[in-house]
């Protein structure tokens, strides 16, 4: 379900601002009318199963692929009319790498450096320390977390004002995760980048993200503050829970399911568990007043969260609770 | 950008092209070699005409190996970025137009390699004979027509390359397209009109493309090294 908040062009307020766009790929793939905004100083998580399409949505804010329809900005600027600029201020690494394998780690941060007016020459060779690479190493003989690491270094040389990180970590070792995301971490504490980082592991991203975005088969299916997103789901245990909800209920109610096995102390009613999305404590007085007994409150983690987010989201079976 | 480009080039294609440097320096020594007039006829016509007789078999192996040396800088100059979805290119604060002037242009410096490796074996070549008289030598020209050769290879083949696969299936069938339908008309209308029995459409366009002043005339012109 893609927000309804208001488009405001040319708002600086937002890194990177996507209104209603649409695009298909030939019958396999679409993106459908996807709206989102990354506020400028955060670091967003873009979360969602591989095939979501992540990489696409990114793609279209890269300037990679034209949307059939909608509207982009980047830090302020429209895409694509504005892509040179917009890109001499994005530092982007892909899902796959890219960098030429016939050049050494040298030779291609030469390359890169050449195109961009910022690149912090100094800092590319402090981080070619940290990240304890060689530069007379050929790029077709790294690892793939040597070259996960390459990809980080020319994109934080360039000084950019936007980090977009397509799976940085994935495939990649514990040790190297951490010399990745922290090499992040300490760039955006002290240059205040935004980040927009697009992931399948959740927990990776748990820790990091201020923001996050949900995305499921080419929707995006919640956008909101990773505070929010993990308090605000929850698992409820409800006896005698009426037929339906009203309209008026102020949570979103993401799953509900009988429970088959009887509840030990409720003689009269059944139990059922619900997985509710924005939920604050003074609700349970709503619950209570729809006629329905609150038993219990469970706390969802980012990554049950985010499952059940995704299961509610999807077609539901008619033989369900 | 542009001496990195350069640079990035070079290393994708320098073990391939070593070995067409060498053919283009050994070329014309080896075009030259062991020709020369029978005995006696140094300075009489016979010996002019057995001198560019005993060279002209080799003439033809100049323009395919310029049109080889085109298509090779060509394919390697986008053959990774096709791989990766160009990825890397549309992530560089350039247009598309720099990327692909700069891209070209490398590959248009790395053609001088072999041209010059050619004048450098023709200069040799031209110098190691003893001319009838009437005969001179043209190792600059030849150099120049090799250069162009190669340049004209490799641009066509750049363009081609630089699109997609669909685009690419798209000149070519219109190419294809354009053969059989000259045929196809020149048949019909050959029942009609005297012009088109007398004439061969395809064969008129091919002739147009490939003599003077004809866009590929660079490629069937004359590739002599010696001449009068």
């Amino acid at each position: 379900m893609p927000s309804t908040r208001k488009w405001e062009p040319g708002s600086v307020n937002s890194a990177i601002d996507l209104r209603n766009v649409h695009w298909k790929a030939g019958r396999t793939f679409e993106l459908h009318d996807v709206s989102l905004r990354v506020p400028m100083g955060s670091i967003y998580g873009f979360l969602g199963p591989n095939g979501a399409g992540k990489t696409t949505t990114i793609r279209t804010f890269m300037g990679m692929i034209e949307p059939d329809a909608g509207r982009i900005e980047v830090l302020g600027r429209p895409v694509p009319a504005r892509m040179k600029s917009i890109l001499a201020r994005v530092g982007y690494v892909p899902e796959r790498p890219h960098v030429y394998p016939a050049l050494t780690v040298a030779e291609q941060v030469r390359l890169h450096s050449s195109f961009f007016k910022l690149w912090d020459g100094g800092w590319a060779r402090e981080l070619t320390e940290r990240l304890q690479l060689d530069p007379d190493q050929k790029i077709a003989r790294m690892s793939k977390g040597e070259t996960g690491k390459l990809l980080l270094l020319l994109a934080l040389s360039q000084r950019p004002d936007l980090l977009v990180l397509d799976e940085p970590t994935d495939g990649l070792d514990p040790v190297v995760r951490r010399d990745v995301l922290g090499a992040v971490l300490d760039y955006v504490s002290e240059a205040r980048a935004t980040v927009f980082i697009s992931s399948h592991l959740v927990h990776e991203l748990e820790r990091i993200c201020d923001w996050v975005g949900v995305m499921d088969h080419g929707r995006v299916v919640a956008e909101l503050p990773m505070q929010q997103f993990k308090s605000g789901i929850k698992r409820l245990r409800v006896a005698d829970a009426p037929e339906a909800l009203g309209n008026d209920a102020p949570f979103t109610l993401l799953s509900r399911q009988r429970d088959h096995a009887a509840s030990p102390d409720n003689g009269s009613g059944s139990t059922e568990t619900w997985i509710v999305r924005g939920w604050e404590p003074p609700m349970r007085y709503y619950v209570e007043g729809v006629g329905a007994t609150l038993r219990d409150i469970i706390d969802l983690d980012l990554e049950e969260g985010f499952v059940e987010l995704l299961r509610s989201s999807r077609p539901q079976p008619q033989n369900g609770s | 950008m542009y001496q990195p480009m350069l640079y990035l080039h070079w290393k994708q294609i320098r073990v391939g092209l070593i070995p067409f440097v060498i053919a283009s320096f050994g070329l014309p020594l080896m075009a030259i070699d062991g020709v020369g007039a029978p005995p006696g006829a140094d300075g009489t016509m016979l010996g002019a005409y057995h001198f560019i007789a005993s060279v002209q078999p080799w003439l033809i192996f100049f323009p395919v190996l310029a049109g080889a040396i085109g298509a090779m800088l060509a394919l390697s100059a986008w053959n990774w970025d096709h791989r990766h979805d160009h990825v890397y290119a549309l992530s560089l604060p350039v247009t598309r137009w720099e990327y692909v002037t700069l891209k070209m242009g490398a590959g248009a410096s790395l053609a001088t390699l072999p041209a010059a490796a050619l004048w450098l074996g023709a200069h040799m070549a031209a110098a190691s004979i003893t001319l009838p008289v009437g005969l001179h030598a043209y190792p600059n020209q030849l150099a120049l027509r090799f250069l162009l050769a190669i340049l004209l290879s490799y641009a066509v083949l750049f363009a081609m390359a630089a699109g997609t696969i669909r685009t690419t299936l798209w000149v070519v069938s219109i190419a294809a397209g354009l053969v059989v339908f000259g045929a196809v008309a020149t048949d019909l209308l050959g029942g009609f009109y005297d012009l088109f029995d007398r004439t061969n459409v395809v064969l008129v366009a091919l002739q147009w493309l490939t003599r003077a002043p004809g866009p590929f005339e660079v490629f069937t012109g004359n590739w002599s090294l010696i001449d009068v």
